[in-house]
C-alpha cells in the first residue's frame, strides 16, 4: 500500500451517495420524529411525545400485526416454494434455459402490473379465476374483507417475488460440489437420505441469506397494499409502509410518521441482525 | 408404475409452477390482441382473430402514455449509469486496497441498504422541493442509482477480485495511471460483473412505484404511475388500450430478464451468497 488514503477518491462518490440519501435522511428521522411537524410550520421539540401517540393507536397496531403475518406468510410460502424449484433446476429437465426464463418473468414485471393483473383475474364479477370462484360459491370481496385484502396482497407479494427467492436458492444449489453426491451415491445413500444428509445441511447458509433478505425486503411491502385496497376498508388492511404514507402524505403529521419510520428503521436492523453479525465476522477474519 | 407417477407428478408440478408465472402476464398480452368487447367475454375465448386495433388507438388517443415511457428510459438509463460508475469505482478500491476502515465502510455500506426506503422520503420530500427538483429525472436518478450501489458494489468487487493483480502491476510499470489502468485493463476484464449489476437497476428503476408516486407529479412521471392511475379510473377505462400499454410496457424488461438468466445467477451469487 503506497499511500493510505489512495483508495478515498475511489470511495468517494459511492459514500456521498449513500450518506447524503440513505444515512443522513434516516439519522434526520430520528430528529424529526421528536419534534411536531406539518406542512410550512417550525418545528417543535416535543421529546417522546410523537413516540406515546403511534403507540397508543389502535391504527399503528394494527398496521404492525398485519405487516407481521402478511411478511411471514410471503417469505416461508416463497421459501417452500423455492426450494422445491431450486431442487427440481438442479436436475436435467428438457427446454431447461426455456423454463428458467418462465419462471423469471414475475421478477420483471413491475408491482403496479402484478397487482393490475391480479386484481382483474380475481374480480367476481368479470376476472377468469374470481368468476368461476364465484360460480363455486366463493366470490371473493377484498374491498369488505381485511382479511380477503390481506390474502390477495400475500398472493401477489409471492407471486412477485418468488423468482427473486428461487435464484438466490437456486445459487446455492449450485454451490454444493457434485462429488459429494457421488459418494453419497456410493456409500449407497438414497434420494431422499441425500437430500436430508448432504443437500439441506449444505443450503442451510444459503436459505438463511434468503429468509434474511425476504424478510427485510417484504418489511418494506407498500404497493401490493396500497393499489389494492389502500389500506382500506376502514384502516384495516393498513401495513406499516402504508401507515406512515397515510400519516405523512394525507395527515401530514410528519412527526408521527417519522416515528413510524425510526420505528421501521430499527425493525429492519433487527431482522437483519443475525446477517449483518456474520459478516462482521467474516470481514473481520478478512475474508469477505 | 411407481416412477411413471412420480414423473407425472413432477411435470404436472412443473406445468403449474409455469402457469402460475407466465398465465397473468399472457393474459394481459392476449387481451391486448382481442377486441376489447372480447377480452372479459365468459367463458373466455381461446381462439380469435389477433387485432392490432388496441396498438393503434394507443398510439393515437394516449399520447401521454409515450411521454412517460421516455421519461421511464431517461431515468432507468441515468440510474444505471449513475450507479455502474460509481459501484465500478468502489469495487476497485474494496478489491485492490484493505485496512481496518475499509471494511468498516464496506459493513456499513451493507447495513444500510436494509434501511426501508419510504423512511427517506420524509426529509427528502421538503428537501429536494426547497431544491427546485421535485418532478425532475435527476431526483428520480439519484435515489434509484442510491439503493442499489451498495449490492452492486460487491458484486463489482467479487468480479474484479478474479482480475490478476499482475495485470494492474504491468499497466503500471508501462507508464499507466491508475484511472487509465481501471479504464483499460479492469473494466474490459470486469464487464460481466457490470453488465449484471446494471441489470437488476435497470429492471428496478424501470419498475419501481414508490418514489415515482411521491417525487413525481408530471414531468417526470414515469409509465408505472401513470398505469396506476388508468387502472383505478373506475368509469371508462379503455381495457384494450391499457393492456396493449402494459405489453409494451413489460415487453422490452421481460425479454431483458429471459436473456439474461446467466448474468442474474452470477450478479446475486456475487453480490449477495457471497456477502
Amino acid at each position: 500500500m503506497t499511500n493510505r488514503f489512495a483508495a478515498l477518491p475511489f470511495l468517494a462518490p459511492v459514500h456521498l451517495l449513500l450518506f447524503g440519501v440513505i444515512a443522513l435522511p434516516s439519522l434526520y428521522v430520528f430528529w424529526l420524529s421528536l419534534n411536531e411537524s406539518s406542512y410550512g410550520t417550525d418545528l417543535v421539540f416535543v421529546g417522546f411525545e410523537n413516540y406515546r401517540t403511534i403507540l397508543t393507536d389502535p391504527y399503528f397496531w394494527r398496521a404492525a400485526w398485519n405487516t407481521f403475518v402478511v411478511v411471514n406468510v410471503i417469505v416461508y410460502a416463497e421459501l417452500l416454494l423455492g426450494l422445491a424449484l431450486a431442487l427440481a433446476f438442479a436436475r436435467k429437465i428438457p427446454f431447461k434455459p426455456l423454463i428458467f426464463a418462465m419462471i423469471l418473468v414475475p421478477y420483471a414485471v413491475s408491482e403496479v402490473v402484478g397487482v393490475l393483473v391480479w386484481k382483474i383475474l380475481l374480480n367476481p364479477n368479470f376476472g377468469l379465476i374470481g368468476r368461476t370462484l364465484a360460480d363455486l360459491g366463493l366470490g371473493l370481496n377484498w374491498s369488505s374483507s381485511p382479511s380477503q385484502g390481506l390474502a390477495v396482497a400475500a398472493l401477489i407479494g409471492v407471486w412477485h417475488h418468488l423468482p427473486f427467492t428461487f435464484l438466490l436458492l437456486y445459487a446455492g444449489v449450485l454451490s454444493i460440489p457434485q462429488s459429494l453426491y457421488e459418494a453419497a451415491r456410493i456409500d449407497g445413500a438414497g434420494s431422499w437420505q441425500m437430500f436430508w444428509r448432504v443437500t439441506l445441511p449444505l443450503l442451510i447458509p444459503a436459505i438463511l441469506i434468503t429468509l434474511i433478505f425476504r424478510l427485510v425486503f417484504a418489511f418494506r411491502m407498500f404497493s401490493e397494499i396500497w393499489l389494492l385496497t389502500k389500506g382500506g376498508p376502514a384502516r384495516l388492511t393498513e401495513v406499516l409502509a402504508v401507515y406512515l404514507y397515510q400519516g405523512a402524505f394525507r395527515y401530514a403529521d410528519f412527526g408521527a410518521a417519522s416515528a413510524t419510520g425510526w420505528m421501521m428503521v430499527i425493525g429492519s436492523l433487527a431482522v437483519a441482525s443475525i446477517y449483518l453479525f456474520e459478516i462482521h465476522k467474516r470481514m473481520v477474519k478478512g475474508d469477505a | 408404475m411407481l416412477k411413471l407417477l412420480s414423473h407425472a407428478t413432477k411435470i404436472s408440478g412443473m406445468a403449474l409452477f409455469m402457469l402460475w408465472s407466465v398465465g397473468p402476464v399472457l393474459f394481459i398480452v392476449v387481451s391486448s390482441l382481442k377486441q376489447p368487447i372480447d377480452i372479459f367475454a365468459y367463458p373466455p375465448q381461446f381462439l380469435f382473430t389477433p387485432t392490432f386495433e388496441n396498438y393503434v388507438s394507443l398510439w393515437n388517443s394516449w399520447p401521454a402514455f409515450f411521454e412517460t415511457m421516455g421519461n421511464s428510459l431517461i431515468v432507468s438509463i441515468g440510474a444505471t449509469a449513475l450507479a455502474s460508475a460509481v459501484s465500478f469505482l468502489a469495487g476497485y478500491a474494496y478489491s485492490r486496497f484493505s485496512g481496518t476502515w475499509l471494511a468498516a465502510s464496506a459493513f456499513y455500506m451493507i447495513a444500510i441498504r436494509l434501511l426501508p426506503p419510504i423512511v427517506v422520503t420524509l426529509p427528502l420530500f421538503p428537501v429536494v422541493d426547497f431544491l427546485g427538483m421535485s418532478d425532475t429525472h435527476a431526483t428520480l436518478i439519484v435515489l434509484y442509482a442510491a439503493f442499489w450501489v451498495s449490492l452492486f458494489t460487491m458484486i463489482m468487487k467479487t468480479f474484479i477480485d478474479e482480475v490478476p493483480r499482475e495485470l494492474d502491476e504491468a499497466a503500471f510499470v508501462d507508464g499507466a495511471t491508475r484511472f487509465q489502468t481501471l479504464w483499460r485493463v479492469i473494466l474490459p476484464l470486469a464487464v460481466q460483473g457490470t453488465l449484471a449489476g446494471a441489470i437488476f437497476v435497470f429492471v428496478f428503476s424501470w419498475n419501481e412505484y414508490l418514489f415515482a408516486l411521491i417525487f413525481t407529479t408530471n414531468a417526470a412521471k414515469t409509465t408505472p404511475l401513470v398505469i396506476s392511475e388508468v387502472m383505478d379510473a373506475i368509469y371508462g377505462t379503455d381495457w384494450g388500450v391499457l393492456f396493449a400499454g402494459v405489453t409494451v410496457q413489460i415487453a422490452p424488461v421481460v425479454a431483458l430478464v429471459a436473456c439474461a438468466q446467466r448474468l442474474l445467477i452470477a450478479g446475486l451469487t456475487a453480490g449477495s451468497v457471497k456477502g
